[in-house]
């Protein structure tokens, strides 16, 4: 049996290059992704870490990059740092009539629990980042760390 | 999911709106038909009353009927399509709305159950929920569409 994934798709009226951006922009995703910076060099194989934006020590997640080509499709590993199971997340960014579909596929899970734990998540991020491209502002509840 | 014989779709959308606001715009014609690409619901609204959604060119949809109406907090509604015959042959399914307050925004859960496996018509669903409610958020934030056409491709993608 496949283990199981997670998809969240959302239309954002944006061009897709601006979407791309957003992922990667430590001032954008401080605001929608709370209060986060997705660091690395984004070359195939090379770490990327989701850094605390005022303390790069702070590592939520980590992992390596699979696949960039941007503006239309970033793949990376996920994993808590110091040890733990190891997923996948693509995001895939499509134009549509001009405007950008985003998809998020986090996969490799270990178990359903694990699904119910990150769509938990991704739904407020993305409904962010979706707020701050349309609008200039986003949520509230994003701009802050999560309470874990 | 866990259960083998329920197929089920979930998508969870944050909009920074009321519950009031949002409760009028998922159930007054005039909102509706700008982010449900020109859909029309037919209904009263009351427990167990009749409802319908037509396509902007008159013919029937879907049909069913209200089963949980508490405005401005949760909505259920008894759901069978009408306009593809695989789909219909499937009987009916639950669509439930779930509005919660949270930090400046409304938390909008939408539930879509269809008591079999390997339902065609959440799998169907499962591609326009996404466009639909992407294009409430934005009609609530901006006052401003998504994506004004029906995005005929994402109904193939799962």
């Amino acid at each position: 049996m496949s283990k199981p994934e997670y998809v969240y798709v959302t239309y954002i009226n944006a061009p897709v290059d601006k979407v791309s951006d957003a992922l990667t922009d430590p001032e954008m995703t401080k605001d929608y992704w709370g209060r986060a910076r997705n660091v690395s060099d984004w070359q195939p194989g090379s770490r990327w870490e989701h850094q605390h934006y005022d303390d790069a020590s702070d590592i939520a997640v980590a992992g390596t990059v699979l696949e960039c080509d941007p503006p239309h499709k970033l793949a990376v590993t996920w994993a808590k740092p110091g040890g733990g199971s190891e997923s996948r997340v693509t995001y895939l960014l499509e134009e549509v009539f001009g405007v950008t579909r985003l998809t998020v596929t986090h996969d490799q899970l270990d178990d359903e629990q694990a699904v119910k734990r990150i769509a938990q998540g991704w739904p407020a991020i993305l409904s962010s980042l979706k707020s701050l491209l349309e609008t200039g502002h986003a949520l509230q509840m994003t701009r802050q760390r999560w309470t874990r | 999911m866990t259960d083998a014989a329920v197929s089920t779709f979930v998508y969870v959308t944050y909009i920074r709106t009321t519950p009031e606001q949002l409760w009028a715009a998922l159930t007054r014609p005039e909102f509706t038909r700008q982010y449900w690409f020109g859909i029309e619901q037919e209904t009263d609204w009351q427990v167990g009353s009749p409802w319908q959604i037509r396509f902007a060119d008159g013919r029937i949809a879907d049909t069913g009927e209200i089963v949980e109406a508490d405005p401005p907090r949760r909505l259920s509604i008894k759901w069978r399509n009408e306009f593809r015959p695989e789909l219909k042959a499937e009987g009916f399914s639950r669509c439930t709305m779930v509005l919660e307050p949270t930090g400046g925004a409304v938390k909008l859960t939408v539930t879509h159950v269809m008591e079999r496996s390997g339902s065609k018509f959440i799998e169907a669903v499962s591609g326009g929920w996404p466009q639909i409610l992407s294009n409430l958020k934005s009609l609530l934030e901006t006052g401003e569409l998504a994506v004004a056409e029906h995005d005929p491709d994402a109904s193939q993608r799962k």
